[in-house]
Parts: structure tokens; sequence; C-alpha cells
């Protein structure tokens, strides 16, 4: 870059906001060299988190996730559907990561964001390969009828860690859930009960102990994530949009709840990864891991 | 069905005049130029403003001298009763053209030529009335985001159902066949921008409905004028600390 002598000499004459936005890499890499990034956070440190469940009564499960700005809002609904012939004690979980353009001005209405498809099949993928729900508890009548769960997740607010907030959005929308309370009448097909009928109750099969009440899932091995960016000998964690536009390489870890690692994630990028900096992101990560367990645990009692 | 009952009470316990409860609050997406949260009821709309900005595409501009105004209303998956909704449906294209032909008519394009001035409108949830969430919450957002208007643009909608005109009609009272007339109004120049009926309704009672409809929405200008006050109070604060 011809310009290092330039940027020298202006930097005491400009004023910050000028000098963040001409220089970004000059403006963060001074404040790197302090160990801390331009919004006082130390560089192993996340934002502030806050989960919010049952906020969409409409859903059968829903929950806020914010990290820092970042927010993003999941909510499932429950329909039954016949299972496939090859797993047919089992249910299935349907997602879908959606960028509205609300949420970012680099998103365009008519034209998905480049980076929702992506998310949307690795949050997928996580879900699925942590075995955080075991999909024969969504079974109804073996080989008849089971439960689909639609989840979807919109992000309102993107700065940064999307993943991250999606993941965590998912997982409390899950120990949200409750699923509604149906029985089978008599042409064999599931209907929903809204209050206590009698005659109902009398056409209940061998599902009762599902049926006969709103009942929760088993969350097991429940997935936790950090994203990290990884710059010259630097390790950030949880970064923000205008990070994650200036430094581009970004490694993101997801550990379970028993400390297994689900999921290593380096999608390229300028800086190559030595295994002691991969190692220090599964230290922030676990770290990481231990915050979230703790405000998932108080977000339940509630 | 008894929609409001002999001694004069709706399904939720409003009587024929009462709005629903209103919650807006502004600035709830920082990476919008504007943005606020509407609530009526049990109905949640998000809108974000984005603008004035640089044109993106040239081909829609009409007016050279005035800004363009997008607009796009989409609703979540999960906002309705029944299940999924297709993304772009007939009535979300509708509903992007009128109320973006409702917001055109209060900001002064006039003013920000060259530049296009984008409002996005996510509905979280729907339980009827959801056009008129729709244009408060941008009405707020575009304040938010220091866009100049003539004037404040609500709305609020009324019905006539057991032969009483009903204000801020829900899911349950709208599905029920009878009128929905929705009102669009600037209320200091006391000028009506948008005016949708559905169903057949006598003159007379029209004009009732219709007054009903004007007076829930001074009461919702009142309310968001009330909102953006506080707001720049506390702008205020935080600028003179």
């Amino acid at each position: 870059m011809g310009l290092p002598d330039s940027s020298q000499d202006l930097s005491t004459e400009m004023e910050v906001d000028a000098f963040r936005r001409i220089f970004p890499l000059r403006f963060f890499e001074r404040h790197l060299s302090e160990s801390l990034r331009p919004d006082a956070r130390p560089l192993g440190k996340a934002r502030d988190t806050i989960v919010n469940p049952g906020l969409v009564s409409t859903a059968d499960g829903s929950a806020l996730a914010k990290i820092g700005s970042t927010t993003m809002l999941a909510a499932i609904r429950m329909e039954v559907m016949t299972p496939s012939t090859d797993s047919p004690d089992e249910g299935c979980i349907a997602l879908e990561f959606h960028m509205p353009p609300i949420c970012s001005p680099t998103v365009r209405p008519g034209r998905p964001a480049d980076a929702a498809p992506v998310i949307s099949k690795r949050l997928s993928d996580t879900i699925l390969s942590s075995g955080m729900i075991d999909l024969k508890e969504l079974c109804l009548v073996s080989g008849k009828a089971a439960w689909m769960g639609y989840l979807d997740i919109y992000c309102l607010n993107a700065d940064g860690a999307l993943f991250d907030a999606a993941l965590l959005s998912a997982v409390a929308a899950f120990s949200n859930l409750e699923i509604p309370v149906v029985a089978l009448n008599d042409n064999g097909r599931i209907v929903a009960i809204s209050g206590g009928k009698d005659e109902d109750n009398a056409s209940i099969i061998e599902k009762k102990a599902v049926n006969k009440e709103k009942r929760k899932l088993t969350l097991k091995n429940i997935p936790f994530s950090l994203t990290c960016i990884l710059h010259k000998k630097y390790i950030l964690a949880d970064p923000t949009t205008e990070e994650e536009s200036i430094m581009d390489t970004l490694v993101t870890v997801v550990l379970d709840s028993s400390d297994q690692m689900v999921s290593l994630y380096k999608s390229g990028g300028t800086v190559l990864a030595y295994s002691s900096a991969v190692k220090s992101c599964v230290e922030l990560a676990r770290k990481r891991a231990k915050e979230l367990k703790q405000i998932l645990g108080e977000m339940d009692i509630d | 069905m008894e929609y409001v009952n002999p001694e004069g009470l709706r399904l939720d316990g409003r009587r024929f005049n009462e709005m629903r409860q209103i919650v807006a609050e502004v600035g709830v997406v920082s990476k919008a130029d504007g943005s606020a949260v509407f609530e009526m009821g049990n109905t949640k709309v998000i809108a974000a403003v984005y603008g004035p900005r640089e044109i993106q595409n040239k081909s829609l501009q009409k007016k050279d001298d005035h800004a363009l105004v997008l607009c796009e209303y989409s609703m979540a998956q999960f906002s309705t009763g029944d299940r999924r909704r297709q993304k772009f449906d007939r009535r979300s294209t509708e509903l992007s053209l009128v109320i973006r032909q409702t917001m055109e008519a209060c900001i002064l394009t006039e003013l920000l030529p060259h530049s296009q001035i984008d409002i996005f409108l996510q509905v979280l949830q729907a339980d009827g009335g959801t056009r008129s969430a729709c244009i408060n919450a941008a009405t707020l957002a575009l304040a938010d985001a220091g866009i100049p208007m003539r004037d404040l643009a609500v709305s609020c909608s009324a019905g006539y159902l057991n032969s009483t005109p009903l204000l801020d009609l829900n899911y349950v009272e709208d599905s029920a066949g009878g009128a929905d007339v929705t009102v669009g109004i600037l209320p200091k120049l006391d000028k009506v921008t948008l005016l949708q009926m559905d169903a057949k309704l006598p003159m007379e009672t029209f004009k009732t409905v219709f007054a009903l409809a004007s007076e829930g929405c001074k009461a919702i200008a009142e309310r968001i004028r009330e909102v953006l006050q506080e707001n720049t109070k506390q702008l205020e604060y935080r600028r003179a600390a």
C-alpha cells in the first residue's frame, strides 16, 4: 500500500470519525496494539447478550436473542405430517433464516442477502448434527403421523456475529417450545384439541402420554457458538459488522454443553490459522459457552 | 355470531369506540437511519427507513427533481394463525403500493432530489389492522430518520357489525364479513390520504364509520407526537451530557 506515510501525517490533523472512515484498518490496529477495541471491549470478550423467550403468541415456541445490537427473532410452528418410510418413527425440523431489508443497509429488496442461505444451511447442519433434538420425540403415531417443526429465524438488526445470535435464538426457541395437544379422531386424522372435550379424549389411542398436556422437548447437547476474527497475531471475539468488513478471516467454533466440539468453520480469508490460533479460538468458545449456558438457564427459570 | 353483546362489549371487552392498546418505540434497529416498532393490540410491526441515499436503480426514477420513495411490506412466516405465507403474494404487493403512495404524499420529496428513501415494513404478528399499524410505524421511522414531512400520516380502521360502528377491528372482527374502512389522515392539515373500504354500506352509515375512524386517527396522532417529543428530549439530554 503506497499510502502509509500520508496516513501518519494526516492522523494528527484529522477528526477521529473521518480517520475511522478513511483508514479503518489503521484505526483498528491502533486500538488492537493496546489490546482494546473501539467499543472498549477487551479482545476476547463478547458483547452483552440478552435472551427473551415467548414473544410471538401466534407461534408454538419463540425467542428473541440480542448480542450487542444484533437482534434475531426465532419462532417455531408445529404441523402434523406423515413421516417418511425409511424413518417412520421420526419427525422433522425445517429451518429457514431470513434477512429482511430492515436489518441492514446492504440488503436490497428483491435480492436476498448473500449471507442468508449460507447461515441457513450452517444452522440447519449444526442443529441436526449436534443431536440436540431427538426426532423420535416428535413422533405421534408410528408410520402415520409425526410433527414437522418449521423454525423461522428473522434477523431484525445485523451488526456482526449473525450465526452466533441465530443459533442462540434457535436454541432458546426450542427450549420455549410447547408441543400442542392433539388427538386422533375417528377418521384417523389428527385434530388439535382446544378445550378438553370428552369425545375427543375418548378417541385418543396409545399416545396418551403425548397428548394429555402441552409438553416440552428434552434438549441434550445444546450447541453454543462463538465467531472470532483472526488478524495478524490478534484474535477478536464476537465481531461487529464494521470489524467484519475490514478484517475478513472469520472462524466459528461450536461446542456443546458437554464440552465436545460440534463444528469448526473457517471459510478462507487472508490470514492462515496455525493450530495455536485454532486452540485459542476453542478456548474462547469454551468460556463463551459457559456464559451462554448461564444465560439460557436463567431464561428457563422465568 | 355476536360481536357486540347487549351491554355493548365486544369480544375482547372493548366498547365500540375504544382502540386496542398502543405501544410505540423509536430507534429499535441501530443499523437503520430511522426505525420504529408499532403495536396495536396483538398486531406488531417493525418499520425501518434507509435514506436519503443514492438511487440504486435509475430506471425507477420518474421525476428528476424529487426523491424516489420505495416501500416493501412483508409478513413473517409465523405472523398469522394459519401456517406459512408465500413471501411475496399479491396482498403484500398491493399493501406495499398503498403504503408507498400514502407516505409519498406526506414526505417533502422536492427537498431531496436525486435520492432514494427506502421504507421497509416487517409484520411480526398480525391480528387485524396491519395496514394501519404499518403506516403509523412508517411515520415514526421517517421522523426518526429526520426526513422532512408535511405532517404525520396516521391511520386507523373501523367497521360495522351487529348494527354498531366499531373502532379498530381485530382479526376476528375483520373476518366477520362486515364492512372494513381504513382511513389515513394528515391530522394537522386535516386531509385524507388513504381511504379504503370493502363490502357494502349505506351512505349515512359510511359517514358515521368514517367519522369514528378519523377520531381514532387523531388519538393515534396524539400518541405518536408524545413518543417523538419524549425521544427528542432523550436526545437532548444525551447531547447536553
